[in-house]
């Protein structure tokens, strides 16, 4: 069936039930309750890069496994190519490459790469006749054609996750789910897989729902990003509406020369500045002084440059500060 | 998903196993030997107490009733042991999460287990003929069909005790019990009737017994109409314990799945 949208969920959940201990006695349990999906409704648009952020344990994991089938939900479903995770479970894992968090694992150790993915391939349908050239064509995407008939064990981390990347691109499908894809790997490794995630959506028209801890990460690549916080989307947009969000004042960054205290004082009395800091760690040159400055709104900018020139201070440098998305990260994890 | 795409996948999961299993060349040199060295320890043990037992019973010498309890007591091992192979957790997901069938998934991951069973149980066999002149006179067509409902009985029993380990995670309870019951009611080493009654009911009930009993006659010059109540018995605890298997294999990995404890080992 196809639809508009990659992915979609309506009214998801997904309730974990566990026993602990419960005081005295060895066999005093209680049932604790865990939401760790929380009727979520997020809509994921065919072509998208979709970033899926949220500290530990907020549900990310879940939500990728029930997607690709691997956990049914409680209550509420999922579309994914337009197809239902539960009703219609071969036709989503069709539509599906999942790569899992600690994907390597099923991997076999004693088979060299191409030969698992010669397995891979088979449980995946990918017709006989273009396996061969396929898997060879995964291979060199991800930089492996170099190691194509070497026993899996030898792989290095990086090498192992590349496999598992390509595992998850052998049946061409058009939504892929990478879960913390880059966890554990060295920065060039990271980036390497980055670089080929955003071409590959962009060469490719398709789907990626990737999930990591890295905020700066999901910055980078993705076009839209949602946080998950136990179980709920506190925020959903993309990475600039996300910073827009937590934006409240104007934030400029002064470098001058030859300033004194009073004039700083002045600075902060003018109309319109909210606070003046002083910045040490962009470490300005000597004799001069780097000033953090808030200011209402940057209407009021050429008041401040007016009075710089009136006391005929030098200005060295100037910028507008941005909040990163990191900032947006911990100022909306911390509302909820 | 066509039946030629399912047995291809079938062929890849045999493969699989062929290649992974061909790498621990220490490990098959070591089954080898055991193989032949049990072989030649247990073909001496034909001077027992239950010798006249076995010959009247199976008209054969008791090295070759021993020889072929022994020999045939590996596919029995094979059969309980093997999904519990299968359920590796990660790769368990990974397949999972594949558009591939679960009993393509477990047949598949069956298959080697069994060609490698076969030819042990072939060294059993030759190192009996040619070394303590073993005289078989296999029924063939009889033999087949007494291993298929052998075989499919195990992997029903198999998949009980590996849908027991998915939710416990711990030890697996059926097949540790069958194997005590292989050993001592299953008629590999000596007849159930050498055992006082009390015991020699508990091998009435169990399916090692029968299909033990069945496989020496087949091997032993016997027609398929001679062994038919014990051939019928067996068929019908294989009817009953294959569905039975599979649905509380499919239950407990369900059930796994749903409290999101798949991967937990």
């Amino acid at each position: 069936m196809p639809s508009e949208n990659a992915i979609e969920t309506i009214n998801l959940t997904k309730i974990f039930t566990s026993k602990i201990p419960n005081g005295g006695g060895f066999f005093r349990r209680k049932a604790v309750t865990v939401n760790a999906i929380d009727n979520i409704n997020l809509t994921i648009e065919k072509g998208e890069l979709f970033g899926l952020l949220g500290p530990n344990g907020a549900g990310k994991t879940t939500l990728v496994k029930m997607l690709c089938t691997l956990l049914p939900p409680d209550s509420g479903t999922a579309l994914v190519n337009g197809y239902d995770i539960v009703k219609q479970q071969m036709q989503v894992k069709r539509s599906l490459g999942t790569l899992f968090s600690v994907g390597e694992r099923g991997f076999f150790w004693r088979l060299n790469g191409y030969r698992n993915l010669e397995f891979y391939a088979s449980t995946y349908n990918v017709p006989r006749q273009k396996r061969h050239e396929r898997i060879l064509e995964v291979l060199k995407l991800v930089g492996l054609e170099n190691s194509t008939f070497q026993l899996y064990q030898q792989y290095s981390g990086g090498m192992k996750r590349k496999l598992a990347l390509a595992r998850t691109l052998l049946p061409d499908p058009p939504i892929i789910m990478l879960d913390e894809p880059t966890t554990g790997l060295d920065a060039i490794t990271a980036r390497n897989i980055r670089d080929f995630v955003q071409h590959t959506v962009q060469e490719t028209g398709k789907t990626v729902l990737y999930t990591t801890h890295y905020i700066e990460e999901a910055a980078q690549i993705c076009t839209k990003i949602g946080i998950l916080k136990e179980g709920k989307f506190v925020a959903y947009d993309t990475p600039e509406a996300l910073k827009a969000k937590i934006k409240k004042d104007e934030l400029i960054y002064l470098a001058v020369e030859d300033i004194t205290q009073p004039q700083i004082e002045k600075i902060r009395s003018l109309k319109g500045v909210v606070n003046v800091t002083e910045k040490a760690e962009e470490e300005p040159m000597p004799g001069q002084r780097g000033l953090s400055v808030e200011l209402q709104s940057v209407d009021q900018l050429p008041e401040i440059f007016d009075f710089l020139f009136e006391q005929k201070i030098k200005l060295v440098n100037f910028k507008r500060e941005e909040p990163s998305l990191e900032d947006a990260f911990i100022e909306l994890t911390k509302k909820a | 998903m066509t039946v030629q795409e399912e047995l291809e996948k079938i062929w890849y999961f045999t493969k699989r196993d062929m290649i992974s299993f061909s790498t621990y060349k220490t490990n098959i040199l070591i089954l080898v030997f055991t193989a032949i060295f049990g072989a030649l320890s247990f073909a001496y043990l034909g001077q027992t107490s239950v010798n006249q037992l076995v010959t009247q019973t199976y008209h054969t010498s008791y090295t070759s009733y021993l020889l072929v309890g022994l020999a045939f007591n590996t596919y029995l091992g094979q059969a309980l042991t093997l999904v519990q192979k299968t359920i590796n957790p990660w790769a368990l997901e990974e397949v999972l999460v594949s558009p591939t069938r679960l009993t393509t998934f477990i047949v598949g991951s069956s298959i080697w287990g069994f060609v490698w069973s076969t030819g042990v149980v072939a060294i059993y066999l030759l190192i009996g003929v040619y070394f303590f002149g073993v005289v078989l006179s296999v029924n063939l067509v009889g033999t087949l069909i007494v291993l298929a409902l052998g075989i499919a009985t195990f992997i029903g029993i198999s998949m009980i005790g590996s849908g027991i380990l998915i939710l416990t995670k711990q030890g697996d309870p059926v097949s540790a019990l069958m194997t005590i019951a292989i050993t001592l009611f299953g008629n590999v080493l000596f007849p159930p009737q050498a055992l006082p009654l009390g015991l020699r009911i508990i091998a009435y009930v169990t399916p090692p017994y029968y299909f033990m009993t069945c496989i020496k006659f087949m091997l032993t010059g016997s027609t398929i109409a001679s062994i038919l109540p014990n051939l019928e018995i067996l068929a019908l605890m294989c009817l009953i314990i294959v569905p039975v298997g599979y649905a509380i294999y499919a239950w407990c990995l369900k059930t796994a799945r749903k409290n999101g404890t798949l991967s937990w080992f």
